[in-house]
């Protein structure tokens, strides 16, 4: 699903945000890129979505060498994965459902199509009973399962979540993840970001450490 | 279609938010075109009214008095011969004065006392427009004075020029003031789009990272722009037309009677269009240069 070969990635001269990056994720896989603030993880989910380009290295999503994608090619990749920002990223004037009809409208879905989508969505994160209300009358963790519900608008092979607990106490943690878990079941490829190494532990999954751009342990 | 239907609600949306910058914008546009269409309506009657004297147009040439009928017969017979000549009328001494008299109705008595009839039998000559040039009028015109019983030629070539080059000025300066204001137009949509793309800032970003075309995003500005343009040029055409009409029921005139030259006519209908056209292309084109730079940075 997600190969990098020889990755770099620097910021001028002086930031070297990933060095020599080697890794493979295999599809189906639920992965956590752990690491502390600064350590690279959220360049690293850039990379995968061709928001950012590697200062050199080649890097195969689906088959596809994102590195040598054409500016066409970028757009079409994007519409194949959901992606959940540590920001969330959501429109904080419009209603949350038309937060997650920004994306049906995106990828030309019939509108009763995306709708009855929409609603299921935000009826599986818990908030379908405040669907219209806008992000501001929104918790953290609900803004964030808001934009989780946004990420799985196009059925997703690929789920990218950066730092989804971030902002959140330990009980909506938990929430959240045992989410992403309940969609990695349906067998979605899931790869959190997270800074959260005890959480990590607990959850024994397949865990990547990075630590100042560099590979530091791999586990299992 | 079901992303042209998204597209067309986001222009219709955007328009909705633009407000008094939106309205600022189709009213400049509005403003420009009514310039450009004052110029376009003044030079297409004046072109029209060129046209009709240049038909109307016509060489006199004056008769000796002692020409005799074999003499006018065969001057006839060579003018008739000229490829320059379209038609000829001629006008005997007598239907000369006739014609004086009746212009000077009711001042008959300035005639008394003249004796003998003084105006020159003539004959009118129809001249093709193509020989209407100077220099062609300037030949022809001395090859007849050249003629037996030819007294003199006269024509009013001079005053129809003087007026083409008016006209031709005219449609000069409209150029001009139309590229100028066209110019103006451009920037203001531009920024009035720049802006809006500015307000949606964070919609577009987010937008590119769900997955969103170019075209997508650019899609709704450039029909915003375009339905812009095309809005300000609706709306001076509605105002031309509406001073049009108002003028002409000032000078209590119908349409065509202007000048008394069947002139005075406004845009012609592909005309309008292409003023439809090219507001609906001014404002595609400033918006394309807004999202295009801020899509590029």
């Amino acid at each position: 699903m997600i190969q990098f070969f020889h990755v770099y990635k620097s910021y001028g001269r002086d930031v070297e945000a990933l060095v020599d990056i080697n890794l493979h994720i295999q599809k189906g896989e639920f992965v956590f890129i752990a690491g502390p603030s600064g350590a690279g993880k959220t360049t690293l989910l850039r990379l995968i979505f061709r928001d950012e380009l590697p200062t050199s290295g080649q890097i195969l999503v689906n088959g596809r060498n994102v590195v040598k994608l054409p500016e066409r090619g970028i757009a079409p990749l994007r519409r194949s994965m959901g992606v959940i920002f540590q920001d969330f990223k959501l429109l904080r004037d419009r209603s949350i459902f038309d937060n997650l009809a920004l994306v049906y409208r995106v990828h030309g879905i019939p509108a009763a199509v995306g709708k009855r989508k929409a609603a299921n969505l935000l009826k599986l994160v818990g908030l379908s009973h405040k669907l219209q209300m806008t992000p501001y009358r929104l918790s953290g963790g609900e803004q964030q399962r808001v934009a989780i519900a946004r990420a799985l608008m196009n059925d997703p092979v690929l789920l990218l979540a950066d730092e989804p607990t971030g902002d959140l106490d330990a009980d909506l943690s938990a929430d959240v993840m045992r989410l992403l878990a309940d969609i990695h079941a349906r067998g979605t490829t899931v790869v959190v970001a997270t800074h959260d190494l005890d959480m990590v532990r607990e959850l024994r999954r397949r865990t990547i450490i990075l630590k100042g751009g560099r590979v530091v342990e791999e586990h299992p | 279609m079901e992303r042209l239907r998204y597209i067309l609600q986001d222009a219709l949306v955007n328009i909705r938010r633009s407000g008094w910058s939106g309205l600022a914008s189709i009213a400049t546009i509005a403003f420009s075109f009514v310039i450009v269409g004052i110029f376009l309506i003044i030079t297409r009657n004046l072109g029209a009214m060129v046209s009709e004297w240049k038909e109307q147009f016509q060489v006199t040439v004056f008769l000796e008095d002692g020409i005799t009928p074999e003499q006018l017969t065969l001057l006839r017979k060579r003018i008739q011969s000229e490829r320059a000549v379209k038609s000829m009328t001629y006008t005997s001494k007598e239907e000369a004065l006739q014609s004086f008299k009746r212009e000077l109705r009711g001042q008959e008595s300035l005639l008394e006392g003249l004796g003998e009839n003084p105006i020159p039998a003539s004959l009118q000559l129809r001249i093709y427009e193509a020989y209407q040039t100077p220099e062609a009028l300037r030949q022809f015109t001395a090859s007849l004075t050249r003629l037996e019983g030819v007294e003199d030629v006269q024509y009013g070539q001079e005053w129809v020029d003087r007026l083409s080059a008016a006209v031709r000025m005219l449609r000069l300066l409209g150029l001009t003031v139309g590229l100028a204001l066209g110019l103006a137009s451009l920037l203001i949509v531009s920024n009035t789009i720049r802006l809006a793309v500015y307000a949606r800032a964070e919609e577009i970003e987010i937008m590119r990272l769900v997955g969103a075309t170019r075209l997508h995003i650019r899609a709704p500005f450039l029909l915003e722009g375009m339905i812009q343009g095309g809005l300000g040029a609706a709306a001076a055409l509605v105002l031309l037309f509406g001073a049009y009409r108002a003028t002409l029921w000032q000078l209590q005139l119908t349409p065509g009677q202007i000048f008394g030259m069947g002139v005075g006519s406004f845009l012609d209908p592909r005309w309008a269009a292409g003023m439809l056209l090219a507001g609906a292309g001014v404002g595609a084109f400033g918006s394309m240069i807004s999202v295009g730079r801020l899509l590029r940075a």
